[in-house]
């Protein structure tokens, strides 16, 4: 019996313990002014407090800073717009691109931007590259001050994507730049600057009375760090205005907030190895099921991704079955599947036949079955796919790994992926064969197509945006025609919002990868009604 | 325990021991015979039933992949029992070895294996733990090897112990005197005497193990998410706690516990039975 309560305490013990762990984060210290300004606490989870802010180093791997804007920037209709700059040309060679910044530009300490900042900013990142892992400023050969208020770009050779680049990077002060105190506290000419940077608990942004458009019109912001679930609690007792959740919370419902999915650019492929079993320089490279392109066609055209969808995800996201419609440069092709006899008609063309009963198909003496591994919350992705697939005689077994397994079994067994950016060098490196038999993270699948290649060195070489979006697209039909990989869903993001809070949907754009710190990208426009 | 409870009951001390003991063992033996030949598909992914509570048909429940709990529970207890045991086993190898030879050769080996003892002892065993399962892979293997490296130093103390009072004794005494080997006097005269501490500790361990496995799954540092294992359900089920998913984490745990307590009711009885000053009661 003594026992007994011993373990009966030990639990309650336990749980204390837990329940004190989710709310030490929310009762971090505030600055005790809050009552007299217009605040809002928002929680888009923690990549945001994953590196560093200073946008020299990548801040922001997700979305884009809140504190320091750049020189153009991606509109709700996914094409590019001016933001430092006003306008921009690029020479008819490709070579030379040359923006034009507005007039009266300051940065949050009250310091004038000039284009002598963006050309430190552009230089500094190009010293410390290997600081910077989301600018890759490899193909910039140089950049100067043509006067004040111009900035020209040269390119070594002709890259296409360069204006992705420069809506990436945001300019920070030549003069005051000091690479220690920007890692928290960066000075910028965005919206926001930080007034308070406390280490995986909080970040508190007030307006920047300089921006250009005039400082936004919330007083005060905390983006605060905690465990998904100690979100939802948070969020239940009223001290949150915005929550990301998980798409399994999105059915509950929370007492004066709203559950709103936000449109992503963000898929969910699986890669699927194109090559038979081989070695190559000691890695193991292939797999002798998704080898067959009959597999790889069969599942493309006969799972059904509404019915995953529902099931993984509670029915939030789109089918899809390439890269979605929201991107400017992607093919994006009309999902029609769940054509499960046409599928199992493939199959049966090809060899596959069933002559065991045991439901999964064989071909001279393989059985098809193969390995997909899933990291994070992706797993229940999986599971959906595998008992979908089950009625085509294919199996799929669902492995939960870290990407450290992952990283053992990529070459040689399905893997789902999460990309979503605005930048299509995405297809790079899912398709070209530079990059395959690597032994890196790109072109897992070993796809080699000379012909893909070629369209894609051709975007990537262009010299107007419409001809690089014409061979960038020309590039996923011929590649999708082979399926390396199996697109499954155009995931959507959701966060609970306040009732007294208007995240002006209108100004949101299309969310890149990252669950969470999307969202921001236009805190300047929301309202507290 | 009053006499009236005896005569009640009808039953001696002795004889209510070796009932309870029975009766863990066969519950524990039950599960572990069922959990290891259950048809995989009575706990597989069946969405359309995710998230329905207790009922008559699934009695734990179903969890978001419409996994049926009372099956996975079953399946995981004896995933955790299998682990429980081997490492177990390793540990109490480990540990009669060291404890017998170090105190049989005593001197600078003594001194060494105390030693190690101190140091994992002073270890935080859950950490340790976690170090050796990410080091090995994690996994089945890198838990079991990890609770089993673990385990030893406490068995090894007894044994050890127990060793050092039997060396002083008379009769091993004379037996060195009559010119027998130091091996012979270990396999014949220590080991048998050793064997009832080390039983009951072997059985106390299990408990450790079982709870060590189910801590460092908790923590992802054990057996994979797609394994069915209590301490990967109770992970699961702390995601959906905050939803009002209660059954997810009940029942697993109440069955985590329950096995816990009867290998301790098995412990403590064995060492009331062998322990020769208790076992006449």
């Amino acid at each position: 019996m003594k026992k007994l309560i011993c373990v009966m305490a030990l639990i309650a013990l336990m749980t204390a313990t837990l329940i004190g762990c989710g709310n030490n984060n929310t009762e971090a210290n505030t600055p005790d002014d809050t009552e007299t300004k217009s605040s809002i606490a928002v929680y888009v989870g923690t990549t945001i407090f994953d590196g560093s802010l200073d946008p020299v180093k990548g801040s922001m791997s997700y979305g884009y800073s809140f504190t320091n804007s750049a020189l153009i920037k991606v509109n709700p209709n996914s094409e590019y717009a001016g933001d430092m700059a006003e306008s921009w040309a690029i020479s008819e060679d490709a070579l030379k691109y040359t923006f034009r910044l507005r007039s009266g530009l300051m940065f949050s300490d009250g310091t004038a931007l000039t284009a002598e900042d963006v050309v430190f900013t552009y230089k500094t990142v190009m010293d410390n590259q290997a600081e910077n892992e989301n600018v890759d400023l490899s193909r910039l050969a140089g950049v100067r001050a043509v006067d004040e208020l111009t900035v020209e770009f040269t390119l070594s050779e002709p890259f296409s994507p360069f204006l992705d680049t420069t809506a990436l990077l945001g300019i920070v002060p030549g003069a005051s730049y000091d690479a220690e105190a920007f890692e928290h506290y960066p000075v910028g000419s965005g919206p926001w600057k930080v007034i308070q940077y406390d280490p995986n608990q909080q970040i508190i942004v007030e307006p920047n009375p300089y921006y250009y458009e005039g400082a936004p019109g919330i007083e005060r912001v905390t983006l605060v760090y905690m465990d998904n679930d100690a979100a939802i609690a948070a969020a239940r007792s009223g001290q949150l205005d915005v929550v990301m959740v998980n798409p399994n919370y999105a059915s509950e419902s929370i007492a004066r907030m709203t559950a709103i999915p936000l449109e992503t650019m963000d898929v969910r492929l699986i890669s699927m190895p194109v090559l038979p079993v081989q070695e190559k320089d000691g890695i193991t490279f292939g797999n002798n099921v998704t080898s067959d392109i009959a597999v790889r066609h069969a599942l493309t055209i006969g799972i059904d991704r509404e019915t995953i969808i529902q099931n993984a995800f509670n029915g939030i996201g789109k089918p899809a079955a390439g890269f979605t419609s929201n991107l400017i440069w992607a093919d994006s092709i009309p999902v029609s599947d769940n054509r499960k006899d046409e599928a199992k008609s493939i199959l049966e063309a090809a060899g596959w036949t069933d002559t065991d009963g045991d439901g999964i198909r064989e071909k001279d003496g393989v059985a098809c079955i193969f390995d997909v591994y899933a990291a994070e919350d992706r797993y229940v992705l999986v599971a959906a796919l595998a008992e979908d697939v089950a009625e085509l005689g294919i199996q799929i077994v669902p492995h939960s790994s870290d990407w450290g397994v992952i990283t053992d079994n990529m070459y040689t067994s399905g893997v789902i992926w999460g990309w979503g950016q605005y930048s299509p060098t995405v297809l790079y490196s899912l398709f070209d064969a530079e990059v395959a038999l690597t032994g890196g993270w790109d072109n897992v699948v070993s796809y080699m197509n000379p012909e893909v290649d070629a369209k894609i060195h051709n975007a990537i070489g262009a010299v107007t945006q419409t001809d690089a979006i014409e061979n960038w697209k020309a590039a996923q039909e011929l590649a999708n025609a082979d399926y390396p990989y199996l697109y499954i869903v155009n995931i959507e993001h959701c966060y609970f919002v306040s009732d007294r809070l208007d995240i002006s949907a209108d100004t949101q754009i299309p969310h890149p990868h990252g669950h969470g710190s999307p969202i921001i990208c236009n805190m300047k426009d929301w309202i507290l009604k | 325990m009053s006499k009236r409870a005896l005569t009640f009951t009808g039953l001696n001390a002795r004889s209510r021991m070796i009932i309870y003991i029975s009766v863990a063992v066969v519950y524990l033996a039950c599960v572990f015979v069922w959990g290891t030949l259950l048809d995989p598909s009575a706990y597989a992914v069946r969405f359309a039933d995710k998230f329905i509570p207790p009922s008559a048909g699934h009695i734990f429940g179903t969890d978001f992949m419409g996994r049926d709990m009372f099956f996975r529970c079953v399946r995981g207890l004896s995933n955790s029992l299998v682990i429980g045991l081997a490492a177990s086993l390793i540990s109490s190898v480990i540990a009669l070895v060291f404890g017998i030879s170090s105190a049989v050769i005593g001197g600078k080996f003594d001194k060494a294996v105390l030693m190690c003892v101190d140091c994992c002892m002073g270890l935080p065993h859950l950490v340790l733990l976690i170090l050796i399962s990410f080091m090995l892979g994690r996994g089945a293997k890198g838990v079991m090897l990890g609770v089993a490296f673990t385990h030893w130093p406490e068995l090894t103390r007894l044994v050890r112990a127990e060793v050092l009072q039997l060396r002083s004794s008379q009769y091993v005494r004379a037996s060195y005197k009559m010119g027998k080997s130091r091996m012979y006097v270990a396999m014949r005269h220590i080991f048998p005497h050793v064997i009832p501490v080390y039983l009951v500790g072997i059985v106390l361990l299990f408990p450790h193990a079982i709870m060590h496995e189910s801590a460092v799954t908790f923590l992802g540092f054990g057996l994979p998410a797609e394994t069915p294992a209590i301490g990967v359900i109770l992970s699961e089920a702390m995601r959906h706690i905050a939803t009002g998913k209660w059954w997810l984490a009940l029942f697993p745990g109440l069955m985590l516990i329950a096995a816990v307590l009867l290998f301790d009711v098995i412990g403590e009885n064995l060492k009331r039975l062998l322990n020769p000053s208790s076992a006449q009661e």
